[in-house]
């Protein structure tokens, strides 16, 4: 009698959980919109497909998306690169860690001058722009290219005062990042910011001497916390990120502005 | 604040630089805006050599560069700034934008200094049978002298000020310091320091100057 009462109902939530079971398993990701959150929309149906309903939660901030996450609101973020995720966790005290490298937005370094990086001379003026965190990255990557050794190899926010061999005397100009397409004619290299070089009408991939690679330590990547970085949907988002189809997208869509870090 | 860890060497550095510039440009500037400012007097309404034309021109100009934002000159002047000073970098390329920027503003402080002396001197010079030359040479530059030192000496102490505005395209100097090192790292020892620095300059600079309008004055 009481079976019979009840029976119905058991079925009702039977079938709820089936159909649970069957469908997407959701993930929320926090993004910044540019362009984060578009390669994450362009990853989307593919994810759909394999069972993970992605939830793209857009950002405009750069601590919110690794608070949430860190307090499980969210699944995972994809804003940042290593160097800020690193500052951000010693600060914080949280331990988000990287499950996958996508994009860098990168660094440059340019030259009315010369058209190898062979041919600069002994003493030649660099620019470098003048804040912590830009500053310290142009240097890295003068360090990468053999030029400079920094006392800190890995100092990320180095000035030019901290840098202990300099084989080839290079001078260095400490200026504004916008200002540095300006002095372009002034200097032999100068190192720029790829959204100023391209509003300076300087193509990263072609008028580039050289320029941060997919090796890059401020590679983009997608965070999650310690605890959560084998879960098998979050290691789905990670393998469609790195796909040939969005290697084509990011190449197509942003002309350079910003290279594939897989 | 612990005085041993701020880098003196940079500070030192820092301080010559902005001497340079403050120095160099206030050369140039005097150089410019004193000629600048005596014909702007004389070519206005009711001067000897009243000439609304040249004086609506002049003056035009003047205020242009007057109104232009510093930043922004030192910016739009850097293609100009390469043709006079070889570079548009560091003191060097400071320099021009310092004295474009100056050079009107001194110019208006010449030009108010000669219109308040006694309209008397000059008339006299007229009469005695001077040309506008002797009169201006003779007669008007040393009644005008201890104004035109005192606006010397508020000149420089502008161009202390804006110096510190170099920093945007690495003319280096004491606000670029401050700026750099004070603000964007937080290391608020050097920002006082370099602060400190500044005062003294424009406290030594307005000290001499008062001397020199007491001692101009007394003879």
């Amino acid at each position: 009698m009481l079976l019979k009462k009840f029976a119905p109902a058991a079925l009702v939530l039977a079938s709820l959980f089936a159909t649970a079971a069957a469908q997407a398993e959701k993930l929320s990701v926090a993004a910044t919109p540019v362009p984060h959150a578009e390669l994450l929309e362009f990853v989307k149906p593919a994810l759909a497909k394999e069972g993970v309903e992605l939830d793209i939660k857009v950002f405009t901030d750069y601590v919110q998306p690794n608070v949430q996450v860190a307090d499980g609101q969210l699944d995972a973020n994809f804003f940042q690169h290593k160097p800020y995720l690193d500052s951000f966790n010693a600060e914080r005290k949280t331990s988000l860690v990287s499950v996958g490298l996508v994009h860098v937005e990168p660094f440059g370094a340019y030259s009315s001058k010369i058209k190898s990086l062979d041919e600069l001379k002994d003493g030649a003026q660099v620019a470098l722009p003048n804040d912590p965190s830009n500053g310290a990255r142009a240097l890295l990557l003068l360090q990468n290219q053999g030029l400079i050794k920094l006392k800190d190899p890995s100092n990320i926010l180095a000035t030019a005062r901290d840098i202990a061999e300099n084989p080839k005397n290079l001078r260095f100009r400490e200026l504004e990042a916008a200002t540095l397409p300006r002095v372009l004619p002034d200097v032999d290299v100068a190192l720029i910011n790829t959204n100023y070089a391209l509003e300076a009408g300087l193509n990263p991939v072609n008028d580039a001497l050289f320029i941060e690679g997919e090796d890059s330590p401020y590679a983009n990547l997608v965070a999650t916390t310690e605890a959560r970085k084998d879960e098998a949907a979050i290691q789905k988002l990670v393998k469609a990120l790195q796909t040939n189809e969005v290697r084509q997208f990011i190449q197509e869509k942003y002309k350079g502005s910003i290279v594939p870090a897989f | 604040m612990n005085l041993g860890n701020i880098d003196w060497p940079l500070i030192g550095e820092a301080t010559v630089d902005t001497l340079l510039m403050t120095g160099f440009s206030l050369l140039f500037t005097v150089i410019i805006g004193l000629p600048l400012g005596i014909v702007l007097f004389l070519t206005s309404p009711r001067q000897m050599l009243s000439n609304t034309a040249i004086y609506q021109l002049l003056s035009f100009i003047v205020n242009v560069l007057r109104s232009v934002p510093f930043l922004i000159l030192l910016i739009v002047m850097i293609p100009l700034t390469r043709v006079l000073a070889g570079t548009s970098l560091g003191v060097e390329g400071a320099i021009p934008p310092l004295v474009a920027s100056a050079a009107p503003f001194f110019a208006r402080l010449v030009e108010n200094v000669l219109r308040e002396l006694d309209p008397g001197v000059s008339e006299a010079c007229r009469a005695m049978g001077a040309n506008s030359r002797q009169t201006v040479l003779l007669a008007l530059l040393p009644e005008a002298m201890t104004g035109i030192v005192a606006a010397v000496i508020v000149t420089a102490i502008a161009l202390v000020g804006y110096s510190a505005m170099s920093g945007v395209i690495g003319g280096g100097g004491l606000g670029d310091l401050a700026l750099r090192f004070g603000y964007q790292r937080y290391q608020t020892d050097v920002m006082i320091v370099t602060v400190v620095i500044l005062v003294i300059m424009v406290q030594v600079l307005q000290v001499f100057g008062d001397r020199l309008v007491v001692r101009l004055n007394r003879k």
